[in-house]
Order: C-alpha cells, then structure tokens, then sequence
C-alpha cells in the first residue's frame, strides 16, 4: 500500500483512559488515539493541515510537530501519527522551544510558493494557513522577488502574468460543480484521499514531483461524483472551490443554523449559512454516528430552493389573500365538514406531524389522519443518504400514523374535505394524486407554489425546512434537532403546527408544546428535552440502529 | 521533457490503440502481470512498453496501461509525470542527455553543454532540432561519474565514437571536439538507416512462471521447512559466584524446545533438562569435567547440536 | 595486493556463467548453503561485521533479522539497484562485470529469509547493465541454478528485474518498495519498518548490490576472514567510486580503514590528485565535503569519517583541486535536489527549490547580506521535520559548503552593488512583488 494510508483510530466513548505527561503536567487521555486527537480531548489544539479524523493518515504537512520521549531525549515527531502511550512525556509549543520553531519553520515553507490570493480567494476567513500562521509564525516573509516563487499548476494551465512571472493554473473549471484554483495547492494530499477511500472513486491525483507537483484529473476528464464537493470542505486553503458559492459572500459575515438534511432520511447533519435574511450556502456538520463529515451535492445545494417559487400568502384558488384569511377559512372549511382527510407528511417535523394528530383528535371520527410517500426510494451509499427521500418517516412511524395513501386513494368518496400538509403529492405522483381530485375541496399548505397547490382550492403559505424549529427521526431512530434561520421570505409565514394550532383552536404558542403532545404519543420522547437531544442527536430506546 | 512546461497535441485513441494491442506487445504485457502478485505493480514496466512502442507516451497510451494494470487513469497520468523517464512529448531520433551534477561539473559539463547548445542550436533544457535529430537535455547524476563529464545518446553511454561505434572507453573524458564526433556520428547514422528499431525498454525480458497466485502464472509458493532447524549457537559455560554452572547460548526465535543434554566421561549424551525455545540462559549443578550441549528442536523438527562445552572445576 | 572480495572478477567476462563458474562462482550452491538453517546464516552473516553498502551502513546480519521467519505472507528481497547518489557509479559497474555473483548473493540472503520472489530494481538509465542482467538471469534459469527447487535443495527463487524511470528518491528503500508497487515513489512513514510490512504488506529485506555481492565470499571464506580485512568495527572492504580531480578515476574495492590520501595517491588506486587538493565530498554528494586538512586525518570507515562529522555513505569519492569553485558545485547540488524531491512532505517540497533560488540569485550577482545566513535556516529547518533523508542530504553540503567555503559565497554577494540594502528593492511599493 502506497504510504502508510491508515485510519486514524479515532476516541470512542468506551475508550480505555490513560495518564500520560503533557508539557510536565498529568493528563488523562484515551488509549490507542493519535496524539493530535488526545491532545484535542484535554482542550489543546494542534495545528495541522492533511490531518484529518475521517480520512487516513498522510503525514505529509509536517504542521503538527511535538515533541515526545524517545531513547535519546525529547524527540520531534508528527502528532498525528504518533499513537498514545500510556506514561510518554508529550511536549508542546507551550513547554518547548523546539515545537515552536519547527511548526514555525514548516509554516514558512507552506507559505514560501503560495500566491498571495486572500484578497480575491473565497477561503479567506476559514482558511486553514491563515489560522495556522497566525497561531505559529507571524514572521515576514524572506522571499524577495530576485528569489521568485515557484507557483504550482499544470503545464496546461501555466501562463504568463502582467509582470511576465510564471503561473500556474488559476480558476481551472474542474467540473460540474468544483472550480481548482492550483496555485493555491499545499498539497496535503486530502481531496486525493477523499475521492479514493471514502466517496470510492480515484478522480485526482498528485502528478509530478517536488515542488512543481501539481493536483490533477486525467486530462480532459472532469471531476464529476454525486459527493465531489466535499473536497472544497476538506480542502484546507481555496485550492478547491465550489462554483455554486465563489465570489458570493465573505464568510465572516455569515451566521450559522445547526439542521438537518431535509432531502434524505439518514438526516445528515448540516449547517445552513445565512446573511442579511438569505442563505447562502449548507455545509456539513460533523458526526460520526450519522454522515461523518459529509453531504451528497443535492444536499449541499438545497438552500437554493430556499428562494424559488415560495408561496408566502394565501391562496383562494389562483387569488391572493392575506395568511390570516386563508387560515381561518381553513379552521371554517374542516369543522364544516361531514368527513375530513388529514394528509400527513414525512417532509415535516414530529411537531408539525403531532398538530395533526391533536386536530383529529379534537375533531373526533369526523377526521381521519393519512400519512405515507409516492416518491422513490433508492439504496443507501453508505456515505450520508439512505436513499430514501423522506426525511421524517420514522418519525411518523412512531407517532403512528400510517402509510395509507392507496387506501386514501380508494376511499376517495368518503370525504368532503382534504387537508394535504407539506406533501406534494401531486408532484411525487400526477396520475395517483388525480384520483384525490374526486374529493370537493382540497386545501394545501406548503412552503413552495408546487403542483398541489396549482391543484388545490385553497393553499396556505408555511415557513420551509430551513425556517422551523423541530425534530426530525432518522432512518436508523435518532432524533435530531432542526433550527430556524432567520431567512424567512416573508414574516407572516408561521410553521406548519403553528398554521393548524390556529385553524384548530389547539391553542399552541410554541413549538415545545407540540413536542409536548408528541410525548404523549410517543413514549421514547419522555423525558426528553431539546438540550438532552443536543446538537448530534440521539438515538431513541427501542430504536433498531 | 522531464517536465514538461509545453502543451503538447494528443493523439486520438484510434491512432495509438492498433499499436498497442499487438499480439507481441500483449504478450509482454502478460508476462509483466504474471510477474507481481497485484497487477498495479506493473504499471512502470507497461508503461516502458508502450513508451517504446510509441516513442513516446501520449495521455491515451497512459489511460491503456491504467487500464491493463486495473489502476484508474489518474493514478497511472499522476505516476507518468513523476518519473522523468517517460517522455510526455516526442523527441528527436537522438536523445542527447548531458549530466550537469556536481562531479561532472567541475571536469567541465557546463562547457560541453554550451558547445552542443551552439552546435546543435537548441536550447539544453529539451530543445529539439528543426531536422528532428536531435533533442538536448540537461539531465541529472547519470551514475558513470569515473567518466565525467557524461553524456548518453537515447541509452548508450558514449564519450566519443570510434571504429563506427558509440563507447565509452576507460581513461577518455568528452570534449568538444568528441562531442562532434558523436553527433557526426549520429548524422552519419541518420542517412545510412532512415529508421530503426526501438531499443527494447526492458532490456530483455523473457518468459517465467511468475509470482504464486498472480494472474496467469503457474508457479509454486515457497515450502515451509527448505532449511534445516535451527541449533542453539555459541553455547559457553561460567561459574557463578555461589559455585553453579551458567550456560549462556543464542538460539533462534522459532525454537520451540531446547534439550540440555550433558555426558561424563565415554557415555552417550543424555538429556538433563528441556527448557522452553525462549530460555537464554540457564543456571543448575554441574560436576566439574561434564561435557553439555544443546540440541535445539523447532515444531516437531530436532537440529544439530551445539558446540559442546566442558565444565571447568 | 589487497583481498577482493567483490570485484575479483573484474575484467575476466564473468558475466558468462561458464567463466563465472570456472572462477569458483556458484560454489555456495550446495552444503555450504543448504546445510545451513535460516537463523545460522544470519548469524554468520552478523558476525562477519557486513554493513549495509549503499549509504546507510546498517548491520547486514541485524536487518536480516528482524525479517520475521513465521509470516503466513511471503517474503521479499528487493535489490537497491537504484544507484542515483551524485558521484557513485561502483553497482554500474559490478553488474555490468559481474552480475552472476549478485544473483548468487541473492540465492544466500533468499535462504536466510525465505525469499520466493526478489526483484532487482534498477534505474532507469542503465538499460545496458539491465540486459546483461537478464541475459544472466536466463542463463541461471536454464542452468538450474533458479526457479522451482533449486538443485534439490526445497528451495525455490525467482529473480525479476525491475526497471525504474528517472528518479533519485527512489533509492529510499520505503520510496523504492513504492515505485515497485506501481505508485510515485514517495518514502513512507515508519514505522511499519519494511522487514515487518514492506512490499505488498509483506515482510521485505532492502539490500544494496555491494551488500549482497560481498556474501559468497562471506560463505566461502568464514565470517572472521571477511572481519578481519577492515577495522575492528568496519569489518571487510568497500567499493569506491573515485571521480572528479585524480589521475585515474574509477572504481576500487579497498579494505575499510585506507587512509584517504593513500587511497587518492596510491600507484595502485587513484594514481594521485590533479592539481592542488582544496577539498574531497567522501561518501556521495549528501556527504559532509572535508577540506584538504580534514581529508589528510581521513581514513575510509565508518567510524573515523564520522568523528570528522562527514559519512561513508555510498562511497563515491570526488575530490577537487583549487581550481574549482565551491559555489558551482554547491549549486549545481541544491538544483540537483530540488529537482528530486519527491513533494510528498511541506519543508523538503518547498526548502529545497526555496534554498536553491536564493543560491542561484546570490550567483546571479543579486545576493545581498543575509541571503546566506537565510540558506543555512532553511538548511537547518528542513533537517529536522521531514518523512526522509533527502533533505537532510541537501542541508549538509549546504551547511558544509558554506561553512567550509565561505569566503567563495561572500565573494558573490560583494558582486552585487546593493548587497546591503535591505530585503525590499527601491523601487518597491506594495503589491509589486506579486
């Protein structure tokens, strides 16, 4: 095996604990981890650059030098591969000269042939060599221009600039969605490993040598794979880009939204990235029980549906009304009627699924509760996606609501009214959903102006997946949270269970007490609380894994 | 040429594939994967085929080997570009590699490399000639050193041309003016043969059995126990300070048993102890005028017996 | 006349196995060897003092056995042929003259460690040391004396060359075993050490030519013997290469523990230096240069070059004369390793183009104060914090040169007019540089 590609044993909860001595001082760490992680559980950080928990080890930055006992004294060594030892004396920058110099030396040679791109990289501001220098170098450069740097790209890229210097490649369309910026390159050799061992497919290379090596495809072959974007994530400087996001905003001014991933039922944990009330871009949120620290392109991209087509109002058939009419109506419409279908949706949260379920109830066998999806279900990648394109089934699974829609579809003359929430039935299924024609008034709401609103007499705008605060159950029954940006394309749009809380005179003011009610049909939610979940979820009792 | 700062023009697939897939280049190729117990570690040597094949290695000679190797067309481009070797553009029919390394340049490289610059009129960083004769490259430590400063043409080591041959005899160092003769040679050659064969990359590879258990081969792994069982070696014997004997040996790791058998006076020897094989010394009663051995025993296998060692009083 | 022990053959055609075999080659095969057991060998071969002959010098016997005999994965040797250390060129010329006695070499080491496929890695440029190689190795198969159970004796052995393609890091056993496999040849991170996962994953022995070519003499005449030709902890002879500023350059196999100036005057070696001695790199390009006075306190082993702070190394002798500049040949070195680096690892990647441009604008007339103080950081930094040797074998002629030589740099950077100003030009503003 080329190099000694090994995954890093990562710490796990059960791991056996360990005293080892870190610049003098005991600590308690985990056994058989890599020093960088260790180092990490006791509150100190090691700067590094190709390190990286869910990939194997490459070893090639030299960034996270320390120093360790050996036979003859206090010896320099790679944190990242030096395994924990129980006893071993550990020697950091804070206790060690020699640390300091060699992270500072190393540093200056990531800097030597790098171009000074900050102004115009969209890195700027998350890039690892801006963090790194300025936690160990904050020394001025020794380059001068009779020295020249040696800028790294492709010969097929290579062109002279306006000083008739030699550059490397600069914006290199890579493919469908990733931009290469190879001067940029450290080298660190991640998005190579990214694409061999975990996304499963070699695309780039490292091709030549010394410091005209240069971060490739086949020529002429594009980088193309439904995960290729996380190399822009691994990537620790602006080498790789995605196209989606370049030049679009400065990351500083970004605010962050922990979610969940609204498109897959393994609810890949994501942040949504917003300014000014708009999302600009999802990144992935690390966890190891759930997607590691990846997303699938159709996720990372799904903010921009975010601003397409939003139905922000009421609608009375193709007219526009306020929401509060429209959802009055809505509260008239269904206690006027002889039978009532509820139609739930995987699509939406426990909260909003359980509002539902508190309207039947109240409603009494005038309403009856639906639930299920016509939209196809593929095979889990064992990357992040499960292949199945409702988010929330298990969470309807275990609120009890059926997957029903064919008997729906076959009792179609027994109801006056349908209630679709949040399921675009109509798209997921034309000709099926035609046969729920048959029923007289048809009410929808939905974040999108989608074809069941198109087919609906009455639609009711509501706030979208990344506008919610709630829960969702992922495939394997781990409850995860979702939070509301504040990206909201208009603000009367209120959540999904806020909408029927109104229309059913349920009284609800926020979103806990819908969770409240869940509890009261779920009995693996009691005694849970937002906190208790926490930010990477957790597995309910009872919950096959 | 060992790197490349030009675009090159690519040949398409349907130009170089009927070169390659020819009975005799396939059957090299065979014999290349037979001889590796994963077909990736081919991938040098197939590419030296198709270089020689070819010429040179365009990108969808690099994309064949890939795939005769089952490595992915990045893996084999990335690994081409590596090696300086493997030419990413043609080159004229004499490639002339001159060292510019330290010891050839104090015995006057830089000069030879300024003469045949002029000469041929090309640039020494891989300038080709406008007649496709000759490419000059600067190269690095060619390892003939005891000769500097040194050139090669294509494969051949040469310091002057004699008798109508490239040598490059003990004692002759190149100069200007033996570097005309070569490329007067060169020339001479050029217009007697019009073309000629390529050398063969490989330097003669011929047909074997292959690595056990690699595609097409058919030879054997190797049989446990060819060897002898180890002894136990450098047995000696002292006294400690309370009056018993210490015998100190080194036996190897596989030992599994080790039999002390010790013998007074024309007895044969018989065994007094059996230790474990990972015992390094051991320490008993011995009347002085015993003679001790060790036979060592590996699995069910007994080796030959120490050197035999007598007690002293 | 010294005892050879390597270079017996040279100049008879032994690359035939006839005259191979009418000089007493292949004389191993048989009892001498088949009646040893693996671990008898090796410590044959242990206490005869061999050492690694390609630079290293680690104890031959010591490598051998770490090899671990139990593995249920096969085996491998794999022959450093890659000769690529500026100044050597002895393996050149021992397979050219006598490639039978390395494949004999190989059969005793495959016997110690239980070798069923070895592989002979040789650069790519010596294509012509590479037939004869092959032509060898098909005389063995058709004698018998390779392929399945050799002479009767269980054991089995194939023998498959190599060829590499142009790259000096390839003589890294680790980058080696790499190129190999079919990767770039990078060095890899240690441990594993090869001996316990190598090639394939597999247990592998990295041995050089000289190495296995000095173990049939080894066999045929005892360990001690073979002890006995050097000092007390060099034991035996060396090949050197000799080039550069003497009489008759070349390729000489001395017994360890020759002082160094007879080795470069004597009548039957080098014949004597060429002018006036100003200094001699010792071991290979990477090794420490000594000035004419260290060269007079020299003796060739391990040790005593190593108390001068320099190395055996390879053995690749090349001495110059004063008439050669200490700054051509420190340049024409750090241009040399900056095209070799390999680019695996930040600091050698980038120190050693960044050291070799600051040379090469000193020699270009615009050096200024500093620039030479700057190099030997770089040098220093890059010595300490990389995966493998090759950028410690730039720091030291860089750190030797300058330190030996330095008057010669200073010289330059006095050349250049504004060598004092400091390290923005006039015309600077911000921005211009980029």
């Amino acid at each position: 095996m080329s190099n000694s590609y090994n995954w890093p044993v990562l710490p796990a909860s059960d791991s056996k604990v360990v005293t080892i001595v870190v610049d003098g001082v005991e600590a308690k760490v985990p056994e058989g981890t890599n020093l960088v992680e260790a180092l990490k559980t006791i509150g100190i950080e090691t700067p590094h650059f190709c390190y990286h928990p869910d990939l194997p080890v490459a070893g090639n930055c030299r960034q996270c030098m320390v120093e360790t006992e050996g036979p003859r004294g206090m010896a320099l060594a790679i944190a990242c591969y030096t395994p924990v030892r129980a006893g071993m004396k550990v020697a950091t920058d804070k206790s060690s000269e020699n640390v300091r110099k060699a992270r500072k030396a190393v540093m200056e040679f990531q800097l030597a042939n790098h171009p000074l791109d900050c102004p115009i990289c969209d890195k700027a501001g998350e890039c690892t060599l801006q963090e790194n220098y300025m936690a160990v170098d904050r020394q001025q450069s020794r380059m001068r221009e009779e020295i020249g740097k040696r800028y790294k790209g492709s010969p097929d890229h290579r062109h002279l600039d306006s000083k008739g210097q030699d550059r490397g490649g600069k914006h290199v369309d890579l493919g469908p969605a990733v931009v290469l910026d190879e001067e940029r390159c450290i080298l660190c050799d991640r998005c190579v490993r990214f694409m061999r061992d975990v996304a499963g497919s070699e695309q780039l290379y490292i091709a030549d040598r010394g410091d005209h090596s240069f971060i490739s495809t086949f020529p002429g072959q594009p980088l193309d794979h439904e995960y290729d974007l996380n190399v822009t994530d691994v990537c620790p400087v602006g080498a790789l880009t995605g196209k989606h996001f370049r030049f679009q905003q400065r990351v500083w001014l970004l605010s962050k939204t922990e979610t969940i991933d609204p498109t897959d039922g393994l609810g890949a944990n994501i942040v949504v990235e917003h300014h000014d009330g708009q999302a600009w871009r999802i990144m992935p949120r690390r966890n190891p029980e759930v997607n590691k620290s990846w997303i699938a392109n159709s996720t990372r991209l799904a903010y921009r549906r975010l601003s397409e087509d939003r139905l922000t109002s009421g609608l009375f058939g193709r007219s526009e009304v306020p929401l509060a009419q429209a959802v009055s109506r809505l509260g008239e419409l269904v206690r006027g009627a002889r039978k009532v279908a509820l139609v739930a949706s995987g699509h939406l949260t426990v909260e909003d699924n359980a509002a539902i379920l508190a309207w039947a109830q109240i409603l009494g066998p005038r309403a009856e509760v639906f639930g299920g999806s016509w939209l196809w279900v593929g095979a889990p990648d064992g990357l992040a996606r499960s292949g199945d394109p409702v988010p929330n089934r298990s969470g309807l699974e275990l609120l009890g609501i059926p997957d029903s829609l064919d008997e729906l579809r076959a009792r179609v003359g027994e109801f006056e009214v349908l209630v679709v929430v949040g399921n675009d039935l109509w798209t997921a299924n034309a000709s099926k959903a035609a046969t729920l024609e048959k029923i007289p008034e048809r009410i929808a709401l939905s974040s999108w102006s989608d074809a069941t609103v198109q087919a609906s007499d009455l639609a009711i705008g509501i706030r979208a997946w990344a506008e919610v605060r709630g829960t969702m159950v992922n495939v394997r029954g781990r409850i995860q949270l979702l939070n509301a940006a504040p990206i909201l394309p208009s603000p009367d749009l209120e959540p999904a269970w806020q909408v029927l809380s109104t229309a059913g005179k349920l009284g609800w003011t926020s979103e806990l007490d819908a969770f409240r009610f869940a509890q009261s049909r779920i009995p693996s939610l009691v005694g849970l609380t937002y906190r208790a979940i926490g930010p990477q979820g957790r597995i309910l009792a009872g919950a096959e894994s | 040429m060992s790197h490349c700062h030009t675009k090159v023009d690519q040949p398409h697939a349907s130009e170089i594939l009927p070169k390659l897939e020819t009975p005799k280049v396939l059957s090299k190729v065979e014999e290349l994967v037979r001889r590796y117990p994963v077909p990736k570690a081919a991938l040098l040597p197939v590419l030296w085929i198709a270089q020689e094949t070819l010429g040179w290695l365009p990108q969808e000679a690099i994309r064949w080997a890939a795939a005769k190797c089952k490595v992915s067309p990045v893996h084999a481009y990335g690994v081409s570009l590596f090696y300086t070797m493997y030419k990413k553009e043609p080159t004229g029919r004499f490639f002339v590699q001159i060292c510019q390394n330290v010891s050839c340049h104090i015995l006057g490289a830089e000069g030879i490399i300024a003469h045949a610059e002029e000469t041929l009129g090309v640039s020494s960083h891989g300038g080709t000639t406008e007649d496709g004769l000759f490419t000059l490259l600067r190269v690095e430590c060619l390892g003939a050193c005891g000769n500097g400063p040194v050139l090669q043409i294509n494969d051949d080591f040469a310091t002057d041309a004699v008798d109508g041959e490239l040598a490059m005899p003990e004692g002759v160092a190149l100069t200007a003016e033996r570097f005309d003769r070569i490329v007067a040679w060169c020339r001479k050659r050029a217009s007697e043969l019009p073309s000629e064969p390529a050398r063969d990359a490989l330097g003669g590879l011929f047909e074997t059995h292959g690595h056990p258990g690699a595609v097409a081969a058919s030879s054997e792994p190797q049989k446990q126990g060819y060897a002898p069982a180890p002894p136990a070696l450098g047995l000696a014997a002292t006294r400690t300070e309370s009056g018993q004997v210490k015998l100190a040996w080194r036996a190897a790791p596989e030992s599994s048993l080790l039999h002390l058998e010790t013998r007074s006076g024309s007895k044969d020897f018989e065994v007094l102890a059996t230790i474990p094989g990972k015992d390094k010394d051991w320490t008993g009663d011995l009347v002085a005028g015993t003679e001790i051995r060790i036979v060592a025993q590996s699995g069910d296998r007994r080796a030959k017996p120490s050197n035999v060692v007598k007690v002293e009083a | 006349m010294a005892t050879l022990t390597v270079t017996q053959n040279f100049g008879k055609g032994a690359a035939d196995l006839s005259v191979y075999k009418s000089l007493g080659g292949y004389s191993c095969l048989g009892p001498k060897l088949f009646d040893l057991s693996q671990f008898e060998l090796i410590d044959l071969v242990t206490r005869s003092g061999l050492r690694g002959r390609g630079g290293a010098g680690f104890p031959t016997g010591m490598k051998w056995s770490f090899v671990p005999r139990n593995s249920p994965k096969p085996v491998y040797l794999v022959v450093n042929a890659d000769e690529g250390e500026p100044g050597t060129f002895k393996d050149h010329v021992l397979m050219l003259e006598d490639p039978h006695r390395l494949i004999e070499g190989m059969i005793i080491c495959g016997w110690a460690l239980g070798v069923r496929s070895a592989y002979i890695y040789v650069r790519g440029e010596f294509l012509k040391a590479i037939e004869t190689l092959n032509a060898a190795l098909k005389q063995a198969y058709d004698a018998g004396l390779l392929g399945q159970n050799i002479q009767g004796s269980g054991y089995s052995l194939d023998i498959f060359v190599h060829r590499g393609a142009g790259a000096y890091i390839c003589g890294e056993e680790t980058a080696l075993i790499n190129s190999l496999e079919g990767y770039k040849g990078q060095p890899r991170l240690k441990p594993p050490f090869p001996a316990v996962s190598g090639a394939w994953a597999s247990p592998t022995c990295v041995n050089n030519v000289e190495t296995l070519m000095a173990l049939p003499w080894i066999l045929e005449n005892g360990p001690a013997a073979y002890q006995a030709l050097g000092t007390a902890k060099s034991g035996g002879t060396k090949v050197f290469s000799v080039s550069g500023d003497v009489k008759r350059p070349g390729v000489y196999e001395i017994p360890l523990g020759t002082p160094l100036l007879e080795f470069l005057n004597s009548p039957q070696w080098c014949q004597g230096v060429l002018g006036t001695l100003k200094g001699v790199i010792p071991g290979g390009s990477s090794a420490p240069v000594l000035t004419a006075e260290e060269s007079a306190k020299a003796n060739m082993d391990y040790e005593s070059l190593a108390s001068l702070k320099s190395m055996l190394g390879s053995g690749a002798v090349i001495a110059f004369n004063d008439t050669r500049s200490a700054v051509g040949m420190l340049a024409s070195l750090t241009r040399f390793y900056a095209h070799e680096s390999c680019g695996q690892c930040t600091p050698c990647r980038e120190g050693t183009g960044f050291a070799d441009r600051i040379l090469k604008a000193v020699v270009r007339g615009e050096g200024r104060d500093g620039d030479l103080d700057t190099m030997l950081d770089l040098a220093a930094n890059f010595s300490y914090t990389t995966i493998c040797p090759l950028a410690i074998a730039d720091a030291w002629p860089i750190e030797n040169f300058i330190g030996k030589f330095r008057p010669e740099f200073d010289a330059l950077l006095g050349s250049n007019a504004g060598h004092a100003d400091p390290r923005v030009t006039s015309d600077f503003r911000p921005g211009a540089f980029w």
